[in-house]
């Protein structure tokens, strides 16, 4: 597919990430230029921002649409459109059809509630009322063995009831059906013949994993969101192809890696962190300038703060995602979101305590001093107050930032209530804000097993550059590293991103007893599959890699660790590989222990070459500050005449030691008293930190 | 610069301070050895000051809420002046030690800036086995807590920095698991050594005088939320009841009985007229009471409220000694943590209710469920929870209750396993975990349905029966809300013969089929004010049946149940209205 490294003449990869507030589009260049345009997102029709920032990109390098399409060799998008039409509950009409006792693990969730002291809050409303859950007799044993035979007329009223209640998508999840999928492929196939417009949802083929509650939740999910987010995506597609792109989009999964339009088929559930999940490829493309594997990113955008941890390369993968209380089993980036973003708000409690967020001001009305009716004082606030963020346009005009209405929303809800000056309000809601990024950053590292002193931090997002230095210090991370294009992190990683495929397979088995033969055999049927995709997709085999892993445990255990393994099967190997992780998770292991794989897994990459590095030119006269104004820079230095630099005027190799504040195109960057901010080869930011 | 104890400050010392006792769970979640610990977290991590007042819980369960306090001061009081730094506390029993029950154990570690006692580090936590009558902590014939385990008064584990092996080898003898005891004792240890040293960070950068006072400042504003939640309340004295029926053996009423005295910003809890203690485990010590009362208070009003000691200063508590709210010396207390704590929850909620209507708290079914254990083809033994069974929770102005949740003492922060892992594990069939039918309390918000959990044990088994839930309504209404239906618990034999056990007891069983019908949870409001769609919902959903829409709920069905006759349903709720004035008049 992609031919980037060859191209001539010019051509380029362009990455779409639509996010509340705005749309990011990153073009990167055969000729190593990097350029992005941001327009306001389009709310009700996200993909009308995606085309106005074409057009705008298209605009800015004088060319028409068609040529500038005509010349992609790779366009990528991350959508927020399944996630939204979840939480927004404007899914298709889903009927359910389920084991004969099991129809309510939907409902009962396993009774999981994630704050329990929250006990007045509801649950989110059921995706699937009872009455369109319906169940079929027949059983598979705990072997997934047939007990009892699916019994098909059973089925067949479903497919009546669901007729009859404007049903548009149907999910399938029959007990025991991870172990084998007889029952649901019967029953599948019987929906077929009856009703071959409904979309389906098949537990065991969208999640094949123990447990009943998860399987049901994810093929509902799936169910609910795939009918509205594939309509959105084939629209955009024959808009795009249909204004000169020669090849079909990408999409970023929630995986990091990416699946093509034409094969993410009717498992739009793959998409639910298509977004956020690419700082994955951000990170990848980032850490060879930095010279560095073990990375941790803070991407703070409006409204949260999303934590990834990169160790020696690699980051790690989880199965379970929550999506605004919905659970969903799909292979995803580990991925830590906070509520600590631009907007989010700041408040005073009823017995004087200051406390920041969880909630936010949203995309509108957004941070007081936005002038969109906003009133509740917000971090960006804070910022404007304390000199960090200029007042005026921002974006070519697309925002307006009023000190005024900064200064009235923090006076009026925290600086009065507390006693404290507009400044003081201020200074205070910013530490807050640190200390919750710095507690976030210091949870994972602690629940993963890792010292965040081994780590550089990657500040992305519109709003992490301003933070990145001071919560790099409170965490004693070796240095911190801001990409001049923070503000569209994941655009950027989305253009560095693989073709991705994730598959599993429960199956059990102690280390120590099965055979390779065995675990060849089941390799080989994930295998062929994964090929025959990356075939269709494009790929020569030069081009693709499989990886394959184990989900292991010592016996007895509930949970697993996922070993990566070579294609030679060598247990001995396998142990020591999982002890050392064990052992880095758990802090101890069992020397006798008998070792379980529960799980085995293939991942499948169709190979993208890797987006080369920017290229700054080196300094010849370093850039001098545009201009000097009295900005608050932390506690102890209080507030201080700091200069401000452009971005565009600084060479690599230049050095400017803090306070400072950068001005970039996408973000701004702030340093304290006594960090060292070196511009590398890349044209981004190195800081090393000060005391 | 402002001073240190400025508002700002003392807020971030307290998310630092809530940060670094999670920060312990986190450590101990990763750590441990034992199920208990990594999968069900049956444990709190938790700070306080030199004196012994809690200053942070942010990690833990909910009736762990303010009773660490207690097994600070208890070992403050056996070793006054002579604690040292590097020394580390051991103690668990609840009548010498501020224990809850004898399964929690305590590691507390002192913290000490310039010779001065400053703070505890401290960890409670369930462990696995401990000795006594029954293998996993709760023999439910114990008549006496010598049957019940291990009793360990405060005891210095660690003698500056030097582990007392002696003691060690105690302990591990005196358990059925010492491999899990082994580990999780060093996860504990290891997970209050992190809380110690994030301690004296911050005490070294503020300064002993000045932490103290950050301390005293942030228990000042949990005392100040309290007051505020509280003063809005009207003056006045408010009495709940409650009930058990059995004591363990026989079928028996117990009493309990709550007055809640509530004048400006204070409010005395009085037990006073709660019965004598009884002959079984479901006695209460004074710190299980304590922590039930302020899980109670604490969930009755906002979910960000602090829950340090500070937040309880407004309290009173009287809990006659010799009643079953307040044990005497050798009555057995195992249960006590959801038995009566469960009870106590239930009293306090609703006489606060009837101070402030609108946050009224609908009763939580009890569990009804037995546990399950075995011996596997390898000869290892298995212990299965049947939480499948688990019951429902009551109704709030705003919600109706969850069909099925985790115990009320945890407030649902125990998740229901799924079927398909338990047969991976234990030799069962599960066949049915449905919603029930007419379970949940009728209001204007329903109860919590409860389930009809089956499930077939294939082998030999013991079952330890602990089913107060049974036989009797358990998850009451409030402010005209119904009470939700009874627990029910049989087992059927491959003959078909069926057999109801007594709700308490111990008994060995061949292959059985497990059937039980798990409590509902109460309703708030009265029915005839639900939302007539909402009942057309419950009875598609067939968890209302149209006769219960009609009688309960004044709700007129028509086209075959699939919309409401609104005609008739005005009828027949215009002509319930008088009758239920009647009742309740009466």
């Amino acid at each position: 597919m992609d031919s980037l490294a060859f191209a001539k003449p010019e051509s380029w990869r362009i990455g779409v990430d639509i996010g509340g507030t705005f749309t990011d589009l990153v073009l990167a260049s055969s000729t190593g230029a990097i350029e992005v345009h941001k327009v306001p997102t389009v709310t009700h029709d996200p993909s009308q921002g995606a085309l106005d920032a074409i057009a705008g990109a298209a605009a800015s390098r004088g060319m028409s649409v068609g040529d500038l399409l005509g010349r992609c060799t790779l366009f990528v998008h991350g959508t927020t459109v399944a996630t939204n039409t979840l939480l927004e509950g404007k899914g298709a009409r889903v009927g359910l059809v389920t084991s004969k006792g099991f129809r309510d693990a939907l409902e009962i969730r396993r009774g999981i509630r994630e704050n329990p002291w929250d006990h007045r809050t509801p649950y989110r409303p059921v995706l699937v009322p009872r009455y369109l859950r319906l169940p079929a007799a027949g059983r598979l044993d705990r072997q997934g063995k047939e007990i009892d035979p699916l019994d098909l007329s059973e089925v067949e009223a479903a497919i009546g009831a669901f007729r009859e209640e404007g049903v548009q998508a149907v999910a399938i999840c029959l007990f025991n059906s991870y172990l084998s999928g007889t029952h649901e492929a019967a029953a599948a196939e019987r929906i077929k013949e009856l009703a071959p417009d409904l979309m389906l949802s098949v537990s065991h083929a969208i999640a094949p994993v123990m447990g009943e509650y998860e399987r049901t939740t994810t093929s509902v999910l799936n169910a609910y969101v795939s009918p509205v987010t594939l309509s959105y995506v084939r629209s955009l597609n024959n808009a795009l192809t249909g204004n000169g792109l020669k090849s079909p989009f990408v999409l970023i999964q929630s995986n990091g890696g990416a699946v093509s339009v034409t094969e993410l088929g009717d498992t739009a559930v793959t998409l639910l962190l298509s977004g956020p999940a690419a700082g994955v490829g951000a990170l990848n493309y980032y850490r060879e300038a930095i010279g560095s594997g073990n990375l941790i990113s803070i991407e703070i955008g409006g409204t949260s703060c999303d934590v990834i941890i990169m160790n020696e390369g690699e980051v790690a993968a989880v199965d379970l995602l929550d999506i605004g209380g919905y659970k969903c089993v799909t292979p995803s980036v580990d991925l830590h979101t906070i509520g600590a973003g631009g907007g989010t708000i700041a408040r005073v409690d009823s017995a004087g305590f200051l406390q920041v967020g969880p909630e936010g001001a949203g995309a509108r009305p957004g941070p007081a001093c936005f002038g969109h009716g906003g009133t509740e004082p917000t971090i960006t606030d804070a910022q404007v107050v304390l000199g960090r963020l200029k007042p005026g346009p921002y974006a070519n005009g697309a925002l307006v930032i009023d000190k005024v209405l900064a200064e009235k929303a923090i006076g009026e809800k925290v600086a009065k209530p507390l006693g404290l000056t507009v400044e003081q309000a201020a200074a205070g809601i910013i530490q807050m804000m640190e200390q919750k990024l710095l507690h976030a950053v210091q949870r994972v590292s602690t629940e993963r097993g890792h010292n965040p002193e081994r780590f550089t931090l990657i500040a992305g997002g519109g709003a992490g550059p301003l933070h990145a230095a001071s919560v790099g210090r409170a965490l004693d991370c070796a240095q911190v590293y801001i990409p001049k294009l923070s503000g569209a992190f994941c655009a950027m990683g989305m253009l560095n991103a693989n073709i991705r495929h994730d598959y599993m397979r429960v199956l059990w088995g102690r280390l120590n007893e099965v055979t390779s033969a065995f675990l060849e055999e089941h390799f080989n049927v994930l295998e062929a599959r994964a090929v025959e995709l990356l075939t269709r997709e494009g790929f020569a085999p030069d081009k693709t890699a499989l990886r394959r892993a184990f989900d292991l445990r010592y016996l007895g255990q509930q949970w697993d660790v996922t070993i990566e393994v070579g294609k030679a099967f060598d247990p001995e190997l396998v142990r020591r590989a999982f002890e050392k992780d064990y052992e880095r998770l758990f802090g101890h292991t069992q020397p006798d222990g008998v070792i379980e794989i529960t799980k085995i897994r293939l991942i499948a990459l169709g190979l993208i070459a890797p987006l080369p590095s920017a290229r700054a030119d080196a300094v010849t006269a370093p850039g001098a500050p545009a201009e000097t104004r009295p900005v608050w820079v932390d506690q102890e230095s209080g507030w201080r005449d700091v200069p401000i630099y452009r971005g565009s005027s600084l060479g690599a190799g230049q050095v400017i030691v803090g306070p400072a504040i950068i001005d970039e195109q996408t973000t701004t960057v702030m340093i304290g008293c006594g960090d060292r901010l070196t511009v590398d080869p890349s044209g981004n930011y190195r800081v090393s930190m000060g005391q | 610069m402002m001073s240190s104890c400025d508002p700002i400050t003392v807020a971030l010392v307290q998310n630092r301070l809530d940060h670094i006792a999670q920060h312990m769970g986190w450590v101990m979640t990763r750590t441990s050895r034992s199920p208990i610990f990594n999968q069900s977290h049956d444990f709190s991590c938790y700070l306080t000051n030199g004196e012994g007042l809690l200053i942070s819980q942010a990690d833990g369960i909910p009736i762990h809420t303010g009773g660490g306090g207690f097994a600070v001061r208890a070992l403050l009081d056996a070793f006054f002046g002579r604690i040292a730094p590097d020394d580390v506390f051991l103690l668990n029993d609840p009548y010498v030690a501020g224990g809850n029950h004898l399964p929690d154990w305590v590691i507390a570690r002192p913290v000490f800036a310039a010779d001065r006692l400053v703070a505890f580090a401290c960890n409670r936590a369930h462990q696995s086995d401990i000795g006594g009558g029954a293998a996993g902590t709760y023999n439910a014939k114990a008549t006496e807590i010598f049957h019940e385990g291990i009793r360990l008064p405060p005891l210095r584990l660690i003698e500056r920095g030097i582990l007392r092996e002696d003691l060690w080898q105690l302990l591990m003898i005196n358990t059925r698991c010492p491999d899990l005891l082994d580990g999780d004792l060093r996860a504990m240890l290891g997970a209050t050594q992190v809380g110690a040293s994030e301690l004296m960070k911050l005490v070294d950068e503020f300064g002993v005088e000045e932490t103290r006072e950050l301390f005293n400042q942030i228990l000042d504003h949990g005392d100040r939320r309290m007051r505020a939640a509280l003063g809005v309340l009207p003056d006045g004295t408010y009495v709940a009841e409650e009930r058990y029926h059995t004591d363990c053996f026989e079928e028996v009423e117990i009493r309990f009985k709550v007055t809640l005295t509530k004048s400006g910003t204070d409010l005395h809890v009085d037990f006073t007229g709660t019965d004598p203690q009884i002959r079984g485990f479901k006695n209460s010590s004074l710190a299980n009471t304590y922590s039930a009362v302020y899980a109670a208070v604490a969930s009755f009003f906002d979910a960000d409220m602090p829950r340090n000691e500070g937040t309880f200063r407004c309290l009173s508590i009287n809990a006659p000694k010799g009643t079953v709210v307040n044990a005497r010396s050798p009555a057995p207390v195992t249960m006590c943590t959801v038995f009566p704590a469960h009870e106590i929850m239930h009293m306090v909620w609703w006489a606060l209710g009837q101070a402030m209507p609108d946050r009224a708290l609908a009763g939580w079914g009890k569990n009804a469920f037995p546990v399950t254990a075995g011996t596997d083809a390898r000869g290892s033994t298995w212990v299965m929870y049947n939480w499948g069974g688990a019951s429902g929770a009551g109704a709030t102005a705003d919600r109706d209750g969850f069909n099925q949740i985790g115990p009320m003492v945890t407030l649902g922060g125990l998740s229901i396993p799924n079927a398909e892992t338990y047969e991976q594990l234990y030799p069962i069939r599960v066949l049915r975990h449905e919603l029930r039918v007419d379970g949940g309390g009728a209001g204007e918000r329903r109860g919590g349905t409860g389930v009809l959990f089956d499930v077939e044990i294939e082998t030999e088994a013991e079952y330890s029966f602990r089913g107060e839930g049974i036989g009797q309504p358990s998850g009451l209404g409030v402010r005209g809300g119904r009470e939700g239906g009874a627990g029910f618990l049989s087992l059927t034999a491959a003959d078909g013969s069926v057999y109801e056990p007594f709700p308490y007891g111990v008994e060995r069983l061949g292959a059985r089929r497990l059937s039980i019908q798990a409590p509902g949870g109460g309703g708030y409001g009265d029915p005839l004010k639900r939302d007539p769609a909402a009942v057309l919902r419950d009875v598609r959903d067939g968890l209302v049946s149209p006769e219960a829409a009609r009688s309960e709920y004044g709700i007129a069905l028509a086209n075959d149940s699939a919309s409401v006759d609104v005609a008739a349903t005005e009828a027949l709720r215009r002509a319930s209205e008088p009758e239920r004035r009647i009742v309740s008049a009466a």
